[in-house]
């Protein structure tokens, strides 16, 4: 076998023995097929440059253009015409249709996109589920044990000396951190919760404005302006309230936080159109870097502080968002702020109805 | 309450309900644990309880099991289920096989008091409604 780099060095010395030279066709001068094969090289440059640029698709039209030029070259003028007209039309059906073309790739990337994050979100789900379960029992026994602990230190307050404060101290932060563990292990087993929707008529604006109003006492005193644009002939939702409840509620103290103080979050309501209502979440806040924004809806993305945040709300929120037959998008820019946006159907397609 | 509620604790991780029990018999809860279904089948023929805590995974009787067990032998007593793992599934057939309520373990024991006083009130009512309907049946 030979070596590759014999191989490349075949073929660097093959490359240098075109172009053609002397007389290979007998009967026609040397000269005149010089320039017919500087034509066919002239073409088939054009198509090889084309053809890298936009793969397949530009092989008709350039390869009849290609053609035209030969026929061109050989004084074929009627012949070359007609390829050139043929070319020409088929270079204007070709744009047409890659316009085409490249919408519905976009399109299908979006899905790929939207398929790879739903697996993702179900191949944790379930692997959470069963990693909650295994770690709530040991939390659960920790957790008793530090009551049973106080208590005996209460039961020693008689002989109370430096060394139970400091028990007593270091047991409140185990029961603290406890406390976290269990917050994330139920988190995510409601995450990894598979049953349907429960769809009721829903008056959006006013599910929205309840869950405004729980978040505007934090936002007054963080100096945070709540401003309401609910647009006033909403249709009713058929969606399930409670859920879609978790969701806005969860945007919004996002936004706060994403805020820290001054600024501005608008709630916005509005039909879409095309069957269906829209629920938008703006705020003046930090905004998300451009490489983060891919991964914000990832189970356990987190920017906040350690401690601060479990980095399962957005993701819980795409899960529902998407379980409701809706979809959740977000805009942002770096000390601008961002814009969360739910789309949801009017009309549910998923889920048990409840009279 | 004026009478401690009688506990039954039912779980098979021996330091859990141990320690569970200590800890509700110190909040003036009369409470013994044991640590499998049929065990607790086998005490509550032996002794009355009000409010049996029955953890939903065990090894060979399940709590769903026993819960089902337990409720046609003793239709009175109240059940408040413990579980590591919440499902609604889980939920549903619990409800429907008339558990009172169910819990997500870690759960604070003062919050696992309050379930356990109203159980143990809701049993007491419970009896006394069926008290007056068969002195009623008897009149």
């Amino acid at each position: 076998m030979e070596s590759p780099q014999r191989i490349l060095a075949q073929g660097s010395r093959i490359s240098t023995v075109a172009p053609l030279q002397g007389d290979v066709f007998p009967g026609k001068g040397a000269e005149d097929l010089w320039v017919r094969c500087s034509n066919l090289t002239f073409a088939m440059q054009i198509l090889e440059t084309l053809h890298a640029r936009r793969s397949f698709h530009q092989v008709p039209w350039v390869s009849l253009l290609a053609l035209s030029v030969l026929l061109f070259a050989f004084h074929e003028a009627w012949s070359g015409c007609l390829a050139l007209l043929i070319a020409l039309g088929s270079f204007l059906s070709i744009r047409s249709l890659l316009v085409d073309v490249d919408r519905a790739v976009a399109q299908k990337k979006k899905l790929d996109q939207q398929l790879i994050q739903s697996q993702k979100l179900a191949s944790v789900g379930e692997l959470s589920s069963g990693i909650a379960h295994e770690i709530n029992n040991p939390l659960a026994i920790i957790g008793q044990e530090i009551e049973w602990v106080k208590h005996l230190l209460k039961e020693d307050e008689a002989s109370q000396g430096s060394n139970s404060t400091e028990l007593s101290d270091s047991f409140r932060e185990i029961a603290r951190q406890v406390d976290r563990c269990k917050e994330i292990t139920h988190k995510l087993l409601d995450f990894a919760r598979k049953s349907e929707p429960l769809v009721q008529h829903t008056d959006l604006n006013r599910l929205v404005e309840d869950m405004a109003r729980l978040v505007d006492r934090e936002a007054v005193l963080k100096q945070i302006q709540i401003v309401r644009a609910y647009q006033a002939d909403l249709p009713f939702v058929q969606t399930d309230g409670p859920l879609l409840r978790q969701v806005v509620l969860n945007l919004l103290t996002n936004a706060v936080f994403a805020i820290g103080e001054n600024g501005t979050i608008t709630v916005e309501t509005r039909n879409s159109g095309r069957n269906a209502v829209e629920v938008l979440v703006k705020d003046t806040g930090c905004g998300i870097p451009q490489e983060d924004l891919g991964k914000i809806f990832d189970p356990f993305f987190t920017t906040k502080p350690q401690g601060q945040g479990t980095g399962l709300g957005l993701s819980i929120c795409h899960g529902i968002v998407t379980r409701l037959g809706g979809e959740i998008q977000v805009e942002s820019e770096l000390q601008k702020g961002s814009v969360f946006k739910i789309r949801l159907p009017i009309e549910s397609k998923k889920g048990e109805a409840l009279e | 309450m004026t009478v401690s509620p009688k506990v039954l604790i039912v779980d098979d991780e021996e330091r859990f309900r141990t320690t569970l029990c200590k800890l509700l018999v110190v909040k003036g809860v009369d409470a013994k644990a044991v640590g499998s279904g049929k065990e607790a089948l086998k005490e509550l023929d032996s002794n009355p309880y009000d409010v049996v805590l029955l953890d939903v995974k065990m090894p060979e009787m399940n709590g769903i099991e026993a819960l089902a067990e337990l409720k046609k032998a003793h239709r009175t007593v109240e059940v408040i289920m413990l579980t590591g793992h919440a499902s609604v599934d889980v939920a549903v057939e619990i409800m429907r096989l008339g558990g009172y309520e169910y819990l997500l373990k870690p759960c604070p024991v003062d919050e696992l008091l309050l379930k356990i006083e109203a159980a143990a009130e809701r049993k007491m009512a419970r009896e006394e409604r069926l008290r007056k309907a068969e002195e009623a049946r008897g009149a």
